[in-house]
């Protein structure tokens, strides 16, 4: 017995093995993590070392070097960059995608062992972190306070930082723009010189007098008891009446020469949300970790935060990227749903029956649910790539149902009865259905095997496109007979609907096979005319088509970095930062947020000191509304935002970034140029030019250097002769200096459980000039006052930036912006032009990097993927066909695809990007399929006895009809993908249509085309057995 | 004692059995797939070009059943032509 008539007759058993198959889908779906991407993410792993006091130099030769050395041998590494900055060196591994970041961390734990005990003494140990510097915060959330304000850093970092850290995937939680309290204490230099006070002098004694020390326990009668000395300051106020020394029999207390305030740190980050003063808490994911996930428990973690803090601090999230990943799932479910409409009216047009239609259709869930079930076991998520594959595979499973209903269909008519007619229908089409379903699997498997971009963007697509296959190829088989024996009606009435369509259908059909006549009979005349096409639109208009990697997803975030003048004064830079805040969002209503943080953060931040900062650059946050609820596109906002920058005169560079981040799969598309040589001055020189010269390219409106400009510094140089005279020496003036200025931390004032530092330093108006820093009295061996301008003097210097490396040598990177209507090809072509044309001087040498590398790797994957699997679709052709001959005939089908795909992204104005080649790719396994199916009709033809001529129309007109159905299914299957304006949207349209364009073309093309070759293929093996048989009867 | 061979379209099997228990006949050797091609019709090869089977039943029993078989065969085939059902009766010489 065969499963055809085992299914038909068990219906029961049947039927409630796919509604199995149904119920765990759903519970599959349920489970399913939500993503953007499969994991994508480029698996970056950071080193952060810390060398204090050492230069950028320093730090390159001793730290930097080394490190990169060792760790240049971790497997999967890709490329090794190394910022070298003063006191920091972070190295940055970029491993090779689908890298796994614990096996990549553990190596580098390793590497790094075996390297320490060559690094210099001093070298604190290093920190690694598993994300890279470019990857954007998951969410930012602001913070407002009253009351709390003062003390807001502690409680953040307590209460809200330390435990949300702990929360599983999350790379690092930093607090931005808090000040930490302070207890300063402002000495006057005047006053206390002439009490003969210095300031480490003050700072002992406060520490000294800040006290509490147990005492032991004594015995009083029959209790003992412990006993203690408790002199911790109450309250800051309490320093002021510390003595600190004795004058002609007199106290002097700290009022004497100094103020003291209960306050904040000197220096800070400053952060500002819609123009209030705020915190900012910036969540960083760690390579690889789930952010929907993370942003759930961060959401949970949250609610169970807010209510053990003050009820005046107020958190709020303004950018969560989870939003946008949940949007762009929720509006590709929406496109399926739409497809899944479609397709079924589609069916129902052609059919002209809704019980066959209900039939087609049920096939849809059921296969989609069963790639669902693949990607619960495979440990994927539901995102862009796997329900793309799903939105795709709509339009084919239902083909497959088609074939064996409509087979099914002739067979009741020709009188059978259903139950009968089901089984044998089904066994008659069972082979060929095989067959088509394997030529498509043979595209998509391939898929599974690639490595690298392609392979992680891939691999879940190829299985989820071959499970779904498989199932509905199964349920085509088996599910199919059993509910059209159940639904179908024996002897249907044609309702007027279907005799409309019908009529439609047969004058179609009418119109084609005159056409088909024709051009049968002109065979020369279509060959020339349709390979001239061919030519003309491939060589023509092909190099027109704009290439990109992936399209900029407007998920609503705008980052902006605008950079004064080096040294520019704090003060200056917070005026501006607000000025631009309100400008911008006085004249931009899409902005529901805007965030902007300016200044230094405190040194012991290890988060914020490796990011580049300074009183002179400020950093925005720009929060959208959603993409559906504005006019203006985020690419088109930033050009506009860009254009206004450039209206402040104070600014010196600016970088307006969309996406919030730079490459990558949905970040704004920019072009990297790196440069590499060894000598700062010529490679700075020969930036600035290439700078110069992309600036003047149409669509590149922005261009920025990864090396900042020298930073002007003061240095204090003493002069040792003069040191040493007066019994001193560097250390000590050093310190000397640094407490002064920067302070010294006498102690530790306690209150509530928390401890705050009390700071003794120079009133701020005495360290205001070169004058003040001159004038700062030191006490030399003898107790003599001696003036630092007697010991040294302060010059002025400029000291070099931080010094960036990648894969081992020093190089800058140019990046240049990508403006809206142009596409990343553009740019490259004339950046390549531009510096090809300048005379590069010795020692210097370019490449492009970043996104543009990136787009080159992936489509040379793709592209050799692609002939892989053309041979493979014509092995499995010409195996089907015991024929060399005839898949190569069907094989012309796939150069028109191409010009339809070409048609469509000239006329569309989509650049070519990843997903329009996967479109491409996915045309090879479908576009066949029609012709398949017309040779193989005309040759059943033949067989029966029909003339060539007459059988190639006779299978075209009979064929035509199912030809029609199902690539209508597919190519409007595509439509609601390559229309939807949905947030995400820009991911996957130019797949919806390139799939949809390339079909149609070529089903165009392939109904006239195929045959035409078919004949002069019949007729010329027919004259040549035809003279064979002359010569032999001769 | 007649003889009967019937070779009829496989969808028409069921009904072919279906006749022969209302009658009565009990005796019959058949093969389900079989392939041939009759005097007018499509052939029944069960290949690319003709995708449909025969089978094909040998049916022994009396004369007067024999005649009522071949009376409801021919109203199968009435019903419907396009599918195809020949009988063939002749005299059973002997037997044990």
């Amino acid at each position: 017995m065969n499963i055809y008539k085992s299914a038909v007759k068990n219906p029961i058993t049947t039927i409630l093995t796919f509604c199995a198959v149904a119920i765990f889908g759903i519970f599959s779906l349920q489970r399913l993590p939500i993503d953007l991407f499969p994991h994508i993410d480029t698996t970056y792993i950071m080193v952060i070392t810390a060398y204090p006091g050492a230069s950028a130099v320093d730090i390159e030769e001793n730290v930097s070097k080394p490190l990169e050395n060792s760790l240049n041998a971790v497997d999967n590494l890709k490329h090794i960059m190394s910022k070298s900055k003063e006191n920091i060196s972070v190295v940055t591994c970029q491993f090779q995608y689908g890298t796994d970041v614990e096996v990549a961390t553990a190596n580098i734990r390793d590497k790094l062992d075996m390297v320490l005990n060559n690094l210099p003494d001093e070298v604190n140990k290093p920190i690694i972190f598993k994300f890279g510097t470019d990857d954007i915060p998951i969410i930012l959330m602001s913070v407002h306070a009253q009351e709390s304000w003062s003390g807001l850093y502690k409680i953040l970092d307590d209460k809200v930082a330390t435990p949300l850290a702990r929360v599983d995937g999350v790379g690092t939680v930093s607090i931005q723009g808090v000040p930490e309290r302070q207890i300063q204490v402002y000495c006057d230099p005047y006053k206390m010189e002439a009490y003969g006070i210095t300031i480490e002098g003050i700072a002992q004694i406060i520490a000294s007098e800040n006290r509490q020390v147990p005492a032991g326990t004594i015995d009083i009668g029959n209790n003992t008891y412990s006993l203690r000395v408790d002199q911790e300051f109450q309250e800051g106020k309490e320093i002021l009446d510390v003595v600190i020394g004795t004058r002609n029999g007199a106290n002097i207390y700290v009022r004497d020469v100094a103020t003291v305030s209960d306050t904040q740190q000197e220096r800070i980050q400053e952060s500002f949300s819609n123009g209030e003063r705020s915190g900012l808490i910036v969540i960083q994911k760690q390579t690889g970790a789930n952010s929907v996930d993370i942003a759930k428990k961060v959401e949970k973690e949250m609610n169970k935060i807010r209510p053990t803090l003050p009820s005046d601090i107020r958190i709020k999230t303004f950018v969560n990227t989870s939003d946008t990943i949940v949007d762009t799932a929720n509006s590709l479910v929406d496109t399926i749903l739409m497809t899944f409409i479609v397709v079924m009216l589609v069916v129902m047009l052609m059919l002209g029956r809704w019980r066959a239609t209900i039939i087609i259709v049920l096939t849809i869930p059921i296969s989609m649910l069963s790639s669902l079930i693949y990607l619960l076991i495979a440990g994927d998520s539901i995102n862009i790539i796997s329900m793309s594959a799903i939105s795709i595979s709509i339009g084919m499973v239902v083909d497959n149902a088609i074939v064996v209903l409509e087979n099914i269909t002739s067979h009741v008519d020709r009188g059978e009865r259903l139950k009968q007619a089901s089984v044998f229908a089904t066994k008659e089409v069972g082979l060929s259905i095989i067959a088509s379903t394997l030529t498509t699997i043979a595209v998509f498997y391939p898929l599974t095997l690639i490595t690298g971009m392609a392979g992680v963007l891939f691999k879940p697509m190829g299985w989820m496109v071959t499970t779904t296959l498989t199932v509905s190829m199964a349920a085509a088989l088996t599910f199919t007979p059993v509910l059209a024996t159940l639904i179908m009606k024996q002897n249907p009435k044609k309702s007027r609907f279907q005799k409309y369509v019908d009529a439609a259908l047969d004058w179609l059909t009418e119109v084609y096979a005159r056409g088909l006549n024709w051009s049968i009979h002109h065979r020369r005349l279509f060959l020339v005319c349709a390979f001239g096409l061919f030519f003309v639109v491939v060589m023509g208009l092909g190099p027109r088509v704009k290439s990109e990697f992936f399209p900029t997803q407007d998920n609503a975030r705008i980052g902006i970095i605008v950079k004064l003048p080096v040294g520019t004064r704090q003060e200056i830079t917070k005026e501006l930062a607000l000025r631009i805040s309100n400008d911008l969002r006085r004249d931009y209503p899409e902005i529901e947020t805007i965030n902007v943080t300016e200044g230094v953060p405190d040194s012991d931040n290890s988060w914020a000191s490796i990011q580049d900062n300074g009183t002179y650059m400020m950093n925005f946050n720009l929060a959208l509304s959603k993409k559906t609820e504005r006019k203006r596109g985020m690419i088109e906002l930033c050009e506009l935002i860009r254009a206004d920058l450039r209206k402040y005169t104070e600014i010196r560079t600016f970088e307006v970034r969309e996406s919030g981040q730079r490459g990558g799969a949905g970040g704004g598309s920019a072009v990297d140029v790196e440069l590499y040589g060894y000598d700062l001055e010529t490679t700075d020189r020969v930036a600035q030019q290439i700078k110069q010269m992309m600036l003047s390219i149409d669509g590149c409106n922005e261009v920025n250097l990864s090396r900042d400009e020298y930073t002007p510094e003061y240095q204090f140089v003493f002069d040792r002769e003069k040191l040493a005279q007066n019994g001193l020496n560097v250390a000590s003036v050093a310190m000397l200096l640094r407490n002064r200025v920067n302070g010294a931390v006498a102690s530790y004032y306690r209150e509530d459980g928390e401890e705050y530092d009390i700071l003794v330093r120079y009133e701020r108006r005495f360290r205001e000039s070169q004058e003040d820093i001159e004038n700062i009295t030191a006490y030399n061996s003898e107790g003599k006052a001696v003036k630092l301008r007697d010991l040294g003097k302060v010059v002025e210097r400029h000291t070099p930036p931080a010094i960036e490396r990648k894969d081992r040598s020093r190089y800058i990177k140019i990046t240049g912006s990508v403006g809206k209507g142009y596409a990343l090809s553009d740019i490259i072509g004339a950046t390549a032009a531009g510096i090809n044309a300048m005379e590069l001087p010795y020692g210097v040498s370019w490449k492009f990097g970043g996104t543009y590398e990136d787009q080159q790797d992936t489509f040379r994957d793709i592209i050799l993927l692609m002939c892989l699997m053309i041979i493979l679709v014509y092995v499995i052709m010409a195996s089907q066909f015991e024929s060399l001959a005839y898949p190569f005939v069907i094989m012309f089908s796939l150069p028109f695809a191409l010009v339809g795909v070409i048609f469509g992204l000239l006329l569309t104005g989509t650049p070519l990007g990843v997903m329009a080649l996967l479109g491409i790719l996915m045309l090879v396994g479908i576009v066949v399929n029609n012709g398949i199916v017309l040779v193989d009709y005309t040759r059943l033809v033949v067989a029966r006895g029909e003339k060539l001529m007459d059988a190639v129309v006779i299978g075209g007109r009979s064929r035509l009809r199912p030809i029609l159905m199902t690539t209508l299914t597919t190519v409007i299957g595509m439509v609601p993908m390559a229309t939807s304006d949905g947030i995400g949207s820009e991911m996957w349209k130019s797949l919806g249509m390139s799939v949809a364009w390339g079909l149609s073309f070529s089903t165009l093309v392939t109904l006239f085309l195929i045959p035409v070759l078919f004949t002069s293929l019949a007729l010329r093996r027919q004259r040549r057995r035809e003279k064979k048989a002359q010569r032999l009867s001769e | 004692m007649k003889g009967i061979f019937i070779s009829c379209n496989q969808a028409l099997l069921d009904e072919v059995m279906t006749a022969m228990k209302e009658i009565g006949v009990r005796g019959y050797t058949s093969w389900e797939e079989v392939q041939g091609c009759g005097l007018e019709g499509e052939p029944h090869t069960g290949e690319a070009a003709w995708p449909t089977l025969n089978s094909a039943l040998l049916v022994f029993t009396d004369d007067e059943k024999a005649v009522k078989l071949m009376e409801e065969l021919k109203i199968i085939d009435q019903r419907s032509p396009k599918l195809g059902i020949r009988g063939f009766k002749w005299d059973v010489e002997g037997t044990f």
